[in-house]
Parts: structure tokens; C-alpha cells; sequence
């Protein structure tokens, strides 16, 4: 077991005064407030004994029982129930499974028979369900954004419709975001036969803005032995994430070695990928051609030659060797930002090698592409011809997201007829003359397909909360003045393959469409045009732009549980950050915090510096998604917006230049939140082949002064592997979605009170410019010698027969004894009331079975009590023991590599205890005899030849 | 120079100490009987219902089953309040004409639910379940008294900790076979006691320990 020393941020690596200082304070979360005098406090605590009799003021419990009418066949009160559909990632289905409790959807779950999800999901599968019920969302339409009614529209649009067909649409332009619903792309086609003239556009903020060629390849990963990543994040956001992390998880653990996935990644800026990969590189983007080149000539693809450092050299050397070997069973990929001349490049490799037809193929894009729409560049030029009459945004927001030297906004002015259709009014919907709004993906009718083209019919699980029409019913109105409704347009596209009542119920209860024939695939064109590598000068930077881990492209802005998620890397939370690497920032005396200026493309832009261990040298990155002036009232105003200083030919790179603004701003970031105090060594352990064993000195089990804890059955117990964990943070927003957890705000997230009952930790050890990368979620231990249970002086915290750390909520005084006893920093305290004004209709979304915590109570993790008690209940009903794997954590059950386990440690045939006699098997912080419940595996480190 | 007190100036002292003493102590007891008394419980009141509903009439002169109605005891945690359109199962055939029943009629006419007022209720915090009850041998009559005799329902017992505690710590006395569940005129045979420990079995009753842990009704 190594003894590396790990850090989580580079004040603690220089090991800082004012670090340690933070570190020994009894409550670290209140350090900096610690500064009143006893004269002042004495006056707060006089106005807050004055001001305590105002408070006990509750609204008093409704005793209203309200039946059905007429009970729906098959409800049955207090109990949920659980529907397939699926909910959208950049236009990708992203199957799930949605619990409704009393007829509200209350949470999401990955769809476990789906074939290539299986069960897992992301953080945005997760969050999806909070848009639902977003208070800021578009409840009606608007005309000149003044109120209007559905009957105004169809007047108008009767009158559009007659003149469209006189003139076979000419001046009609749909400018449409990513979609790959097959409804929608029949209504596409229908449209185009019955209005040539018409035009349609697709707007995809990550896809380029003029006619580009598609990748075409398709990557199969959980096939592949050996894995080359250039710049592709494969385990990070993105419509693949949870597809690549179930393939990843199952080639991880505790697996025989031969059967192991190896990774090596070289990127531009550092990602999930690179973190979890066995050898990494950074590198500036424009020296990825001459890698990809290298590794062509190492594989003999190629024979020209190229110019590499040493490190490139090495790593490419690896990379080629490591190809060649697992031939047959490699992949090659390459990063969705690249240049097209790399993607035809990687399929030639990737052919070379034996590959294709293996570890990935050749597909045809499954949804919308600018090879089968107009590009958006050719309807900025006709507006500017005035050429566009009437302009349709369906699902688009082009104005906020569309390359600042287009300066889109000035020209869509312009165009005499606006229509936008979407979730909000956002920064489109606002500047159009009418705004329609859109249904959420849980409200009506649609269908789509995941990645892998596999199509899920989209059922609606709650009615429509506001008064809102599908974008299919929309599409079908240009043309008819009796539109299908969305479920008779789904209905009909589906007619062939889906023919009666029964095989469309069963595609509706699986969550998917089975066996599909597939279209035969074409060989995308070769671009073997030189790639336009620009030149960087001396102090210029390279910039990239790139989506923001947890807001992506600024369509979850509005999502408080994505805003407070620290993104998986810098911790940081409710803005964007202008990422650079440590080398530079010392060179220019730049600290995180420090507000920077960066120009590039003629534009300028100020954001708050972060100094991101392994970021490549005189590379910036910037990320999209920030910046909103309409995205509601949790997105506005936060971060910098990077869309405004992108060059629509070249949207991913720029050169430029930084400099520091002398200003400061205070980042709210968890990094140093909750820090364990064990000075780093042994919390996150990595195992090797030759010395297996995650145990030290000092773990053996402690003597205690307290009895041992006697063991009822069942025991519960959790054991997470740190070899599968990807640092995805899905468990966390699963947790919040299933245990109410409350969102607190940016200053509150400062102050170290944010709330969330499961963290993911991140380490780095090593040198700062290359380092290694460990995440470490954790939740509560439950310790068997719980120091927290020793400290409350109320017995609000307790111990179950069956080993769970229980919180009485109703018993707590608010002392904080609890959390000061904790070793491991997992509980959290309200410190005002998150919840009694929480905006409508946002509770509708809570967790009936879970109580909703108020002021001055302590709170966290419960092992999902409520889903053990309900397990319990069923199996003491049918009056027999309980089974293994018939309770599922929130967390277990989100996670997409499978990387948690829980269940019943009495159990001698229980997954959970199959995992917790492996040899990486290690309890935190054991010196302190805590005996906690929730143990990990080591991450194992293997080399080159080590399986032999 | 006079004197300051007067005679008398002692006892009244003691009295006004004692009187204060016994003050103190009758506002302690009296805030203590409160807090027990049915009116703090909410017990043995019958609040204004849409529907002046008799349980005594359906339930115990027709007979009618409690899960014609309360559909979900048995599958739920929670018990269910009946549709209009249960009601109107036989009220649309009886008393269809009755004044005290336009409320149930225009609940249908209108589809809009009709409002009752709960009568037995726990805290929010508290997470009961009737289905697990059900299914171990608990009784109707031993949380909601002889609602059979009630002409208009109000909560029997008092929903305190203590009540629900007693019968966890010793639940044998209170069990009875799984068909007598919903039987209010159940007589227990003459050794119940030895039937108790029978049934504790039978049904795999959990450890008292179990039983009183937190977690069990709180979470």
C-alpha cells in the first residue's frame, strides 16, 4: 500500500499558516466569523433572547383528508409507483425510470433493463427532475412579452399557414436544437415535402455552426482492452457518460487482472478521464495533431515524422505499443473539439488495427446533423439578405449561446416574425415576438434515442403543469390546421414497428424499443486537408472553451443542485472560473480568486483565476454556461459568459492573452470543507499487484473502553470502491434528490454550510503540475463507536439495533457537539430554515417518506432509512428475512460504474460482504477505532506486464 | 425610632411565601394534567365533517368491512379514505334524495373531492404504517377503539409516544390471529397469554430492542 501524501488544494500542498490555523479551529465552517468581541456578542445573544419569543409561529398542520372522485384503477395511496421514459441530454434520450408518489414525479432512476444504460444515470439524469418543477419556468405564451392565450396563436398562425402555402413556405426558417426524436424528424421530413421552400437549421452549441463532418465513429468501450484517449472525456459530462462508466466499472475492481481496462489520456485541460486514467499527459490542444500523428506512424498507418517532447514522446511511444499489443481489442479515440482531420485519422487507425467492427464501428449519426439540416452559418447569412421572413426556435436559445462575432442578436432584430418555443423565457424567448411554452420531457408525449440509437418512447408522468404544447404539436401546426396531438404524432411514427396496443405497452413498460434494424452505415468522407495549427506567440495563451461540469451548455443554470455541485475537479460552485496552471500563475502572481482579464477574438472577458493542478502550460480554459441575463432567478448574473467571445469557425480554440485585474473575488469553494484530519496520509489508498493489501500499521482493530456494539441482524453496511468510482458526483445529486436535501446559496456554500449529506472528496498527491487524482465520496461511516452518539447531550443521536447512526430531528437542540466529535465531517447542520419558503412549486418535488428539516437541527446521512424500512416492511409482511440486494441506497442505485455496494454484513453469502474481504478493503480514519460501517477498496495501480 | 415592620409583618411573609409556593406549584401541575388531558390529546371530539358519517350505522349495524372503504389498509401505509364514487355505490340507489347527502352528490356531479377532516392523526414525524400492523395481527380496535359504536367518529385513544411504546416494548397481549383483525367483538380465548406467545412467533415479531429503536417510527 502506498504512503503517498495527498492534498486536496495548493495552500495545504505549501502547508500555510492561515491552513492550519483553519484546520485546528473546532468548527472550521465558522473560522472567519470567529472575530466578535464579547462585548458585541453579548448584545446578539440579548436581541436574540428578545427576538426568541417571535419565533414557534408555525402554520398549523392542515387535518384536510381529500379522497378521489373516482380512484384511478390500480392507485394506491402512499404507495409509488414507476414509469420508463426517458429525459434529454443534448437531444439524447437518457432513459430512466420515474417514481411519482401520490401522482407527482419525485425522482428518477436509471432504467436497469435498458441495454446500454443498465441502471446507471448522471448527475443530470438525476437533476432533470428539479427542472420540473422550476418556478421560473414559461407557464403561458407571450406576444410582444405580454400574456397571451394558445387561441391567439392558432389565429395567427392560420393566417401564416395561408400564406405559406401559396408561397411553398419561402421566408419560413426552423432553427431547431439537438433532437434525435424520430417523430421529429419524420415531422422534418413531412414538413419539407409539403414546404420546400422552408428551411431547416439546427443550432448545437458543441456541434460547430457550419457544415461539419460527424465523427462517425461509434465506440464500444466495454469490449476494449486498451483504451487511447486524445482529448476525448469519456467518463466525464456528456450523453455517453453513464453508457462509458457501466463499461468502465465492469473492467474495475475486483476482477481477474487480465480482464482490466487500461486508459491513456492525453488532454488539453484536466478531466474526469485523465484523472481515472493509468497514464496521462497534458498537453496544449495545438499539439494534438502531431500526437495523433505519432501514434499513426507508431501503429504504421503512417511513416511521417513528427517533432515531440520527451514526455510526448514517451507517452505516445506507451500508446502505440499498448494499441499494437491488445490489436483486435484496442480503441483509439479522439476528443469531440479535435479538428475532423484527427476523427478521419482514428478511423484509420482504428482500421489498421483491427478494430472496427470490435471495439467500435462506423454508425450514422442518430439524430439531427448539419449534414442533414442547413448549417446555422447559411441562415445568419440569409438574415442578413433579409431573406427570412418568419424564423421557429424550437429548443434553442441561440441568442445567449451563439458565437459573439456573430453578434446573432442584432441580426435577429431583424427578421419580421420571431417564434420561440422552450422551457423558458430565456434570452431568445425574451427578444422574440411570440414565446411558446415547451412541456418538461416528464410532461408529455416524444420519443428519442441514446447514443446508441437505441429509441425510447417518451411518456408523460404527471400532467402538464403549465399551459404549455409539445414542440411536435407546434411543428404539425405549420402545416395542418388539425394537428395531431404529441401522442398520436409519437403513435404514428411508430405505427410499423409498433403495430397494436400490446407491443406499444410493452415498449412503454421496458423503456425501450427492441431490435431495431439499423441503418447500413456509410463511410463518412476522409478530411486529409492540412490541419491550420495556429501559431502562438511569445505571452499569448491558448484558449479553450469548453462546457461546464455540472452547467453544461447553460441549460441546467436555473438548477440549484447543479449550481451548488462542486464541479468534480476545482470544488468549485455557483460560477465559472478561468482555469490555469499552477507554472503560469506563479509566474504572474496569480493566486485562485484573483480576478483575471483574458482577450482573445477581438473580446474581452473577467472571471474569477482558479489554479488547476495539472492544467497544461499557456493553456487557459474557459467554460461555457455562465453569464445568463434570462435563465431564472437562481442562473441570472452568476460567472462570466465565454459564448460571447467565440469565433464561429474555430468555437473551441483561441489564442490570446491574461492578464490580472489587481481585484479579488471569494470563490465558494468545498475543497478545504471538511477536511479529515489525518495531515492527508492514508485516507485515499492505491493498491499493486504485488502488494495487495490497502491495510497499515494502526488499523488493526483499537481497544476500546465501550462494548462492543452488539450485532442484530441485519447488519447493514456499505463498502465503496474507489477503483470504479469516477468522480461523477451522480451519487451526490441522487442523495439530494432522495433526502430533501436543501439547496443553500453561493455565500452560504462560502461559509462552509453547504449541505450535502454525500461528498466527493478530491485529492491530488504529487507534483502539482502533473498530478495524480483520487475522488473519495463519503458519507456517514456509521460507526459502530460513534464519538458523535458520546457527544449529544439530548440523545438525539443514537445507535439502531441494526447498526445505523440515527438522527432524531425532533430531539435535536442544535448544540453542534455532534459535528465537532466527527471525524469524518459528514454532518451538517440548518443553520437558518432552507425549506418553509422554498418558492411553488419546487415541494412538490420532496420525498413524502423523508422528514423535511427545519432550523437548528443537525442532519446527515441516513443509509436511506426510508428504503430499508420500506424493504423491512415488505419482507416482514410476507413474513420472511429480507434478501440481499433488496434495498438500494439512493447512491448505489445512481451510481454508474456500480462503484457502491450495500447491503447486509450478518449475511455470509452478501455482495457487501464478498467486498469487504478483499484484500483493498480499508475502514478511514481506523486509528480512531471508530469501527465505522461504511468501509472503501484502494484504488489499484497496475503497471505494464504486471498481469503476466 | 419606630419600628419599621409591623407585628403582623412575619406572617405575612410566610404567607405570601407559601401562597406563592402554592401558586407555582398549581400552575406546574395544572400545565402537567393539560398536557394529558383528552383535550390536548384532541380526544373523544368529533370535528364538523362535510357528511355527518356514522361508522356505528355502516360498520356495526350493516356490517359492512372496513376495507370496502379503507382499501389500502392492507397494502399501504396508509389506510385510504373512499372514493365519492364508493359512497355513491349504494347512495345511488338509497337515500338519493337525502339532504344530508347533497354534499356526496355534488362532490360527483361537480368531480370535485370531498373535504373530510381527519380524526386520527399522528405528528409528521412520526412515519406509521398500517400495512405492517395489519399483517401482524393488530387490530382496528386497539389504535381506534369501537369506532363500530361511534354515531360520529372521534379518536378514542390518545396518539402519544407512550401509547405506541407500550404496546412495542410488549406487543403479545395485543395480538390477535389474522382473520380477527378487523373483528370488533373479538373475545380473547382463556390463555391468551400462551396464544400471545404463539402468535409473537408465528408472525417473527422482532426483539423489543428492535422494536423501540428510533428509527423505527422516526427517521
Amino acid at each position: 500500500m502506498s504512503g503517498k501524501r495527498v492534498w486536496r488544494s495548493l495552500e495545504e500542498y505549501q502547508r500555510s499558516d492561515a491552513f492550519g490555523e483553519m484546520l485546528k479551529a473546532e468548527f472550521p465552517s465558522i473560522f472567519d466569523l470567529w472575530t466578535v468581541d464579547r462585548r458585541q456578542l453579548l448584545e446578539v445573544m440579548g436581541a436574540s433572547l428578545a427576538l426568541a419569543g417571535m419565533t414557534g409561529c408555525k402554520p398549523v398542520r392542515s387535518d384536510d383528508a381529500v379522497p378521489f372522485v373516482n380512484r384511478p384503477e390500480g392507485f394506491i395511496e402512499g404507495r409509488t409507483g414507476h414509469y420508463a421514459t426517458a429525459v434529454l441530454f443534448e437531444g439524447y434520450a437518457q432513459p430512466v425510470l420515474a417514481t411519482t408518489s401520490g401522482g407527482r414525479p419525485i425522482k428518477l432512476e436509471g432504467n436497469r433493463d435498458h441495454p446500454s444504460f443498465g441502471g446507471g444515470s448522471t448527475p443530470f439524469m438525476q437533476a432533470a427532475i428539479l427542472d420540473l418543477y422550476d418556478p421560473d419556468r414559461s407557464q403561458a405564451p407571450l406576444f410582444n412579452g405580454k400574456p397571451a392565450s394558445w387561441a391567439d396563436f392558432d389565429g395567427q398562425m392560420a393566417r401564416w399557414r395561408d400564406s405559406w402555402a401559396a408561397t411553398k413556405g419561402a421566408g419560413l426558417r426552423l432553427l431547431l436544437g439537438p433532437t434525435t426524436s424520430p417523430t421529429m424528424l419524420r415531422q422534418i421530413a413531412e414538413l419539407r415535402t409539403m414546404l420546400p421552400l422552408a428551411q431547416v437549421h439546427l443550432f448545437d452549441p458543441f456541434g460547430g455552426f457550419d457544415r461539419v463532418t460527424p465523427s462517425g465513429l461509434r465506440p464500444i468501450i466495454q469490449d476494449a482492452d486498451v483504451i487511447v484517449s486524445l482529448d476525448d472525456d469519456l467518463l466525464g459530462p456528456g450523453p455517453m457518460q453513464a453508457t462509458n462508466a457501466r463499461a468502465w466499472g465492469d473492467r474495475h475492481g475486483d476482477i481477474p487482472l487480465r480482464e482490466r481496462m487500461r486508459l491513456l489520456v492525453a488532454e488539453t485541460t484536466p478531466t474526469q478521464t485523465g484523472s481515472k486514467a493509468d497514464r496521462r499527459l497534458g498537453v496544449a490542444p495545438t499539439r494534438l495533431p502531431s500526437l495523433a500523428q505519432a501514434i499513426a506512424t507508431g501503429v504504421g498507418v503512417s511513416s511521417d515524422g513528427v517533432r515531440l517532447t520527451q514526455k510526448e514522446l514517451a507517452w505516445t511511444k506507451e500508446a502505440a505499443r499498448a494499441l499494437i499489443q491488445a490489436r483486435g481489442r484496442s480503441l483509439f479515440v479522439v476528443g469531440r473539439f479535435a479538428p475532423p482531420q484527427l476523427h478521419s485519422l482514428a478511423i484509420e487507425i482504428n482500421r489498421a488495427l483491427g478494430n472496427l467492427g470490435r471495439t467500435c464501428k462506423l454508425a450514422t449519426p442518430v439524430g439531427l446533423t448539419s449534414q442533414s439540416t442547413e448549417p446555422f452559418l447559411d441562415l445568419v447569412r440569409d438574415i442578413g439578405q433579409r431573406r427570412v421572413s418568419t424564423l421557429f426556435v424550437l429548443g434553442a436559445n441561440p441568442l445567449y449561446q451563439a458565437p459573439g462575432n456573430l453578434d446573432f442578436a442584432k441580426l435577429y432584430a431583424t427578421v419580421p416574425v420571431t417564434v420561440h418555443a422552450g422551457l423558458h423565457v430565456d434570452e431568445t424567448g425574451f427578444q422574440s415576438k411570440w414565446h411558446l411554452p415547451l412541456p418538461h420531457a416528464l410532461e408529455d408525449w416524444s420519443d428519442a434515442r441514446s447514443p446508441d440509437a437505441t429509441a425510447t418512447i417518451m411518456q408523460p408522468v404527471v400532467r402538464p403543469i403549465y399551459d404549455s404544447r409539445s414542440a411536435h404539436e407546434i411543428i404539425a401546426s405549420l402545416t395542418s390546421d388539425q394537428p395531431a396531438s404529441s401522442k398520436d404524432a409519437v403513435r404514428q411514427t411508430w405505427a410499423a414497428k409498433l403495430p397494436d396496443d400490446a407491443s406499444w405497452n410493452g415498449v412503454l413498460k421496458s423503456g425501450f424499443v427492441p431490435e431495431e434494424p439499423q441503418p447500413a452505415p456509410t463511410e463518412p468522407p476522409i478530411t486529409n486537408t492540412a490541419i491550420d495549427v495556429p501559431r502562438v506567440g511569445d505571452g499569448d495563451f491558448e484558449i479553450l472553451f469548453r462546457p461546464d461540469p455540472t452547467i453544461h451548455d447553460g441549460s441546467f443554470a436555473n438548477n440549484g443542485w447543479l449550481q451548488e455541485l462542486p464541479k468534480p475537479l476545482f470544488k468549485t460552485t455557483w460560477e465559472n472560473v478561468v482555469a490555469l496552471s499552477p507554472a503560469d500563475a506563479r509566474a504572474r502572481g496569480i493566486t485562485s480568486g484573483d480576478l483575471v482579464a483574458v482577450e482573445a477574438n477581438g473580446r474581452r472577458l473577467t472571471g474569477p483565476a482558479w489554479v488547476l493542478p495539472g492544467q497544461p502550460r499557456r493553456v487557459v480554459t474557459l467554460f461555457l454556461g455562465y453569464g445568463r441575463s434570462h435563465a431564472g432567478r437562481i442562473g441570472n448574473g452568476l460567472g462570466y459568459d465565454a459564448f460571447a467571445m467565440r469565433d464561429a469557425l474555430r468555437p473551441w480554440n483561441a489564442t490570446g492573452k491574461i492578464s490580472k485585474t489587481g481585484a479579488r473575488t471569494t470563490l465558494a469553494t468545498t475543497q478545504e470543507h471538511h477536511m479529515l484530519d489525518a495531515e492527508g496520509e492514508g485516507v485515499v489508498r492505491t493498491v499493486t499487484p504485488q502488494h495487495p493489501s490497502a491495510l497499515r500499521e494502526g488499523d488493526a482493530n483499537q481497544d476500546s473502553f465501550y462494548p462492543p456494539w452488539p450485532g442484530d441482524k441485519p447488519a447493514w453496511g456499505m463498502v465503496i470502491d474507489l477503483d470504479r468510482c469516477i468522480g461523477c458526483n451522480a451519487c451526490a445529486v441522487a442523495c439530494q434528490a432522495e433526502n430533501n436535501v436543501p439547496v443553500v446559496g453561493k455565500d452560504q456554500v462560502a461559509r462552509g454550510r453547504e449541505m450535502a449529506w454525500l461528498r466527493v472528496d478530491r485529492y491530488f498527491a504529487g507534483d502539482p503540475e502533473e498530478p495524480e487524482t483520487y475522488f473519495q465520496p463519503v458519507p456517514c461511516m456509521h460507526c459502530e463507536q460513534a464519538p458523535c452518539e458520546m457527544g449529544c447531550p439530548v440523545h438525539a443521536t443514537v445507535h439502531s439495533p441494526e447498526g445505523l447512526n440515527l438522527m432524531v430531528y425532533n430531539r435535536c437542540i442544535g448544540t453542534r457537539t455532534c459535528s465537532s466529535y466527527c471525524p469524518y465531517k459528514v454532518r451538517r447542520f440548518n443553520w437558518f430554515d432552507y425549506t418553509t419558503d422554498a418558492p411553488s412549486p419546487t415541494e412538490a418535488q420532496r420525498n413524502p417518506d423523508v422528514t423535511v428539516r427545519g432550523r437548528g437541527v443537525m442532519e446527515k446521512c441516513t443509509y436511506c432509512i426510508q428504503r430499508i424500512e420500506a424493504a423491512t416492511v415488505q419482507a416482514d409482511i410476507e413474513n420472511r428475512p429480507i434478501v440481499d440486494g433488496e434495498v438500494m441506497t439512493a447512491c448505489q442505485q445512481a451510481c454508474p460504474a456500480k462503484a457502491i455496494t450495500f447491503g447486509n454484513l450478518a449475511d455470509g453469502g452478501s455482495a457487501v460482504r464478498k467486498q469487504r474481504s478483499s484484500e483493498r478493503n480499508y475502514a478511514l480514519l481506523a486509528e480512531q477505532g471508530t469501527r465505522p460501517r461504511t468501509t472503501y477498496l484502494a484504488r489499484l495501480e497496475v503497471e505494464p506486464g504486471d498481469g503476466e | 425610632m419606630p419600628q419599621v415592620f409591623s407585628r403582623t409583618a412575619d406572617t405575612w411573609l410566610r404567607a405570601v411565601a407559601l401562597g406563592a409556593l402554592v401558586v407555582t406549584l398549581a400552575i406546574f401541575l395544572g400545565a402537567l394534567a393539560f398536557a394529558r388531558s383528552q383535550y390536548w390529546d384532541v380526544v373523544a371530539r368529533t370535528p364538523l365533517q362535510p357528511v355527518p358519517f356514522s361508522h356505528k350505522h355502516h360498520a356495526g349495524e350493516l356490517g359492512i368491512d372496513c376495507r370496502y372503504c379503507h382499501t389500502s389498509v392492507e397494502t399501504s401505509a396508509n389506510a385510504g379514505f373512499p372514493a365519492t364514487h364508493v359512497c355513491m355505490t349504494c347512495h345511488s340507489q338509497l337515500w338519493t334524495n337525502a339532504e344530508m347527502l347533497a354534499p356526496v352528490r355534488q362532490s360527483l356531479a361537480e368531480n370535485r373531492p370531498i373535504d373530510w377532516h381527519r380524526v386520527a392523526r399522528v405528528p409528521d414525524y412520526v412515519y406509521f404504517r398500517h400495512d405492517i400492523h395489519i399483517a401482524k395481527g393488530i387490530a382496528c380496535v386497539e389504535c381506534h377503539g369501537r369506532i363500530d359504536r361511534m354515531p360520529l367518529t372521534y379518536r378514542a385513544k390518545a396518539f402519544e409516544m407512550k401509547f405506541c411504546l407500550d404496546c412495542h416494548r410488549n406487543p403479545a397481549p395485543n395480538l390477535r390471529p389474522r382473520d380477527e383483525v378487523y373483528n370488533f367483538d373479538w373475545k380473547p380465548p382463556a390463555d391468551h397469554e400462551a396464544l400471545g406467545r404463539k402468535l409473537m412467533a408465528i408472525y417473527h415479531i422482532k426483539s423489543p430492542n428492535q422494536l423501540t429503536s428510533c428509527g423505527t417510527c422516526h427517521r
